[in-house]
């Protein structure tokens, strides 16, 4: 694979060297510089490739801008960095949202917060921010926003047309679980538009990591995806461990595994209750309220905290865990069992669910790969690409499980890839468990203050909402230059408007719910 | 006392004191159901539910509504006023009617009028137009459409209602609904109508907006439908009608289909009460159970089952009854 792509992209790129990369340490294994001329090319010849854009990053190296495109592919191992260098006085790229629907967001973030201008994007306006920020926010130096380049940005989503209406289904609304907007165009209970506004719950993380230590932003990372903290968590740890070429001993791996395999069955149970009450059936809820609390229990004495975790550490862990640890988790292995007969009598053969998720909010394997969700809803959607397989991190390898999909690509089949994957977690809780024998749970000589070697590094794990991206930029100092973070949520969200469009608002508010959406970590 | 009544007259009498009786068993009656439905809800989502204000948390409702009442009362700026403040004053007409026809005992009746069903069923439809009153009144999208989402609703499910009550009255050959439970004096006619009474229960749901046919107020759509704008004991009153018809619904159920207040060794009223209470709490299981029906699947199960299913049932009755 990765040799096919290489051959193909050198005929593309005649003038250009396409370098191979070392996948161990970068998490790429080609990397090629393009001009902007060729960009587009590079783009169709993905996309022709059957490969997805995993993100777009933008990084200030004051003598240039360089963005940084991520093209992966959901049946192979082969992701490749394409780089583009953009003159920082007057920044313009071509846009790729007309190859790749996903661009379509990643550029206008890229807009607002460096100012590069994307030539051809249809819809260049705020994403996350407003007409009160008078500085590109990630610019190494101050670059005010000029007044023009306000106008341009601040464009309304939706006005009210003739036989047609608009509803704010949100910040405050009660299906949108946080604060997301989205903005509806109705024609009495049909939508004909819908558009996500974010920037609610923005807290600029990624500008925090600029300015702290990898220790110090270490905390960050739970705030973004309060639900699936522990998966964040393991994100970040491992992908600066393997930046700085950190081991990290099995035992600490496998309980990291099983913690982050616990937060995963605690997010999917609330998203389970959450679900179910968004479609009007409030009982489920606190039936996995119960079950949620018993994770907790197993994990506050370990951890500390019952929500967001810190409970990792760069070389394996805070501390062991205790003698009670591994006898909790085992029998609450076995409640959850005979619990999910419980659901599956209650929810899954009940008529009236079944009809209102059947056959609505159809994902399609070329849209999803186009738009690049991810996680269950990718799953949902026919194509077997799980992370924990495809690139295994901590102890992941050695777990054994069968990767579930959907067969039509509709909301419930994300309901039932959900509830297999709570059925998956558990075996790999299993699995580690017999496998945890005694030893260390921390590396030796962990420098206190983390200084990586130069470089770049895309390192991703699967949280339990699908793709979650780090993207560091070192440049030797104990903070990081750039850090960018592909979330899951955003990229799944792209997909609502499509599948929104010529719904039922009770369709919109069920297709909202099954992309298990957490606002925080849309908008860091 | 008797010259009160030589006063006034002995039928305007019962109607006052009848009356007087009616509000006070509507508020007890609302009460009581708030208590049940969160304790009912409680046990069913394996919680306790209330259980602090009195012993088991039997004051509970009443500490509810003194809240309630004395909460400001708060009138949004945007609001058309005079519909905004008469849609919850409204809701009450038809669900006091209501009451004065329904038998509780052979002589617990306010009016016996012959025409009983037809009152009920005349005014009940009332309450769409105070629920159209209250969405259009709010000026709020979403109280709109909950409104107009409640309007089609009960236009669908009122001629269900309807036509699975008929045969009934045509068993009775009487709409005097103490003449029908009189009728009921051997079999109940759930045995000889058990097509007519499921229809009829899942019509009265949707008629009373329960789960899962509540989509006038669904919250995770609707916020909270056509009360979005109201507070205080203004929404209170759309919370106590909704209690009241639920009881309405459960009460004609009883009335057309259970054998009204007949049963043994336990006076009339009692039997009454303890079957429409047993009818409720029915109702209330399936609100904790089910999830919500979409808009265009409820309109389908009227208009393409029960009102095709109701007139066959209702012609094959009548054939029947020829023979």
């Amino acid at each position: 694979m990765v040799e096919r792509i290489k051959t193909g992209l050198s005929e593309i790129l005649r003038a250009a060297p396409v370098a191979e990369a070392d996948y161990t340490a970068k998490g790429y294994h080609l990397f090629a510089e393009v001009a902007a001329s060729d960009l587009q090319g590079v783009a169709r010849f993905f996309d022709a490739q059957g490969f997805y854009l995993a993100m777009i990053a933008c990084v200030d190296y004051k003598e240039y801008l360089e963005l940084v495109y991520i093209f992966a592919n959901h049946a192979e191992l082969c992701k490749v960095k394409i780089a583009l260098k953009v003159d920082p006085a007057k920044p313009v790229a071509p846009t790729l949202s007309q190859i790749f629907d996903c661009a379509c967001w990643y550029e206008r973030e890229i807009r607002e917060f460096y100012g590069v201008l994307f030539e051809g994007h249809p819809n260049l306006t705020y994403l996350f921010l407003h007409e009160g920020i008078d500085h590109y926010p990630l610019r190494k130096a101050q670059v005010p926003v000029s007044a023009a380049d306000k106008r341009a940005m601040a464009a309304l989503p939706v006005a009210d047309g003739e036989d047609s209406f608009s509803i704010n289904l949100g910040p405050q609304h009660p299906s949108t679980h946080g604060v997301l907007r989205v903005v509806l165009k109705m024609d009495g209970e049909y939508i004909e538009d819908a558009q996500p506004v974010l920037g609610y719950l923005h807290r600029m993380h990624e500008k925090m990591a600029e300015n702290r230590g990898y220790v110090q932003f270490y905390a960050n990372t739970g705030r973004m995806d309060y639900l699936g903290a522990m998966a964040f968590n393991l994100g970040y740890v491992t992908a600066v461990e393997r930046l700085c070429g950190i081991a990290v001993p099995e035992r600490a791996n496998l309980i990291r595994v099983i913690c982050t395999e616990l937060n995963r069955l605690q997010s999917h149970l609330m998203w389970l209750g959450a679900y179910l009450a968004d479609l009007g059936a409030l009982t489920p809820f606190l039936y996995v309220f119960d079950d949620r609390e018993q994770i907790h229990d197993i994990l506050e004495p370990v951890t500390g905290s019952r929500l967001t975790y810190a409970y990792f550490r760069f070389g394996g862990l805070y501390n062991d865990v205790d003698d009670q640890f591994a006898a909790k988790t085992r029998a609450f292995v076995s409640r959850l069992r005979s619990r999910f007969a419980m659901y599956e009598k209650l929810v899954t053969g009940n008529v009236i669910f079944l009809n209102r998720t059947r056959g609505i909010g159809v994902i399609t394997k070329e849209r999803a790969r186009k738009v690049g969700v991810s996680g269950p809803v990718l799953r949902a959607a026919g194509i077997p690409m799980d992370l924990r397989k495809m690139e295994p991190c901590a102890a992941y390898g050695a777990a054994s499980f069968a990767v579930p999909v959907g067969t039509r690509g509709d909301v419930l089949d994300s309901y039932v890839v959900r509830v297999k994957e709570m059925e998956n977690a558990l075996k790999i809780i299993e699995q580690a468990l017999a496998a945890m024998g005694e030893g260390p749970v921390m590396a030796e000589k962990v420098p206190k203050k983390l200084k990586p070697p130069k470089g770049d590094i895309y390192h991703c794990v699967e949280t339990p909402r699908g793709e979650l991206g780090v993207y560091i930029v070192s440049d030797e100092t104990d903070t990081p230059y750039r850090m960018k973070w592909r979330v899951p949520s955003f990229s799944n969200l792209m997909i609502f408007p499509e599948l929104a469009k010529g719904c039922l608002l009770a369709d919109a508010v069920a297709i909202l719910g099954s992309l298990d959406l957490v606002i925080p970590e849309i908008d860091r | 006392m008797e010259q009160l009544i030589s006063i006034i007259g002995a039928q305007a009498f019962t109607m006052i004191a009848g009356l007087i009786g009616v509000i006070a068993f509507v508020v007890v009656n609302a009460l009581a159901l708030t208590w049940a439905e969160r304790k009912v809800a409680g046990h069913m989502q394996r919680r306790i539910g209330p259980k602090e204000v009195g012993p088991y948390g039997l004051i509970q409702p009443i500490a509810d509504a003194i809240k309630l009442l004395g909460k400001e009362i708060l009138t949004p700026g945007a609001v058309d006023k005079p519909l905004y403040v008469i849609a919850p004053i409204l809701i009450f007409v038809p669900v006091l009617v209501s009451f004065i026809v329904i038998p509780f005992d052979a002589r617990l009746v306010v009016s016996d009028i012959g025409v009983g069903i037809l009152v009920i069923l005349a005014f009940s439809s009332l309450t769409v137009l105070s629920i159209l009153l209250a969405g259009w009144g709010s000026n709020n999208k979403y109280a709109l459409m909950g409104a107009v989402r409640s309007i089609a609703q009960n236009i669908a499910y009122e001629i269900p209602l309807l036509l699975a009550l008929l045969p009934v009255i045509m068993i009775a050959g009487s709409f005097s609904l103490t003449a029908i439970v009189e009728a009921q004096k051997g079999l109940w006619f759930v045995v000889y109508q058990p097509v007519a009474f499921i229809i009829y229960f899942i019509a009265a749901v949707a008629e009373t907006n329960r789960t899962p046919f509540d989509l006038p107020e669904a919250e995770s759509e609707l916020v909270a439908g056509y009360h979005t704008e109201y507070s205080g004991m203004r929404f209170a009153l759309f919370f106590l009608a909704e209690y009241t018809n639920m009881f309405i619904v459960s009460a004609i159920a009883v009335t057309f289909f259970l054998g009204g207040y007949q049963g043994p060794i336990l006076p009339g009223v009692v039997w009454f009460l303890l079957k429409a209470y047993l009818v409720v709490f029915v109702i209330m299981w399936l609100k904790w159970t089910y999830p919500r029906v979409r808009f265009d699947q409820l309109l389908n199960i009227s208009w393409k089952v029960l009102i095709p299913l109701a007139f066959i049932n209702l012609l094959i009755t009548g054939g029947i009854l020829k023979l």
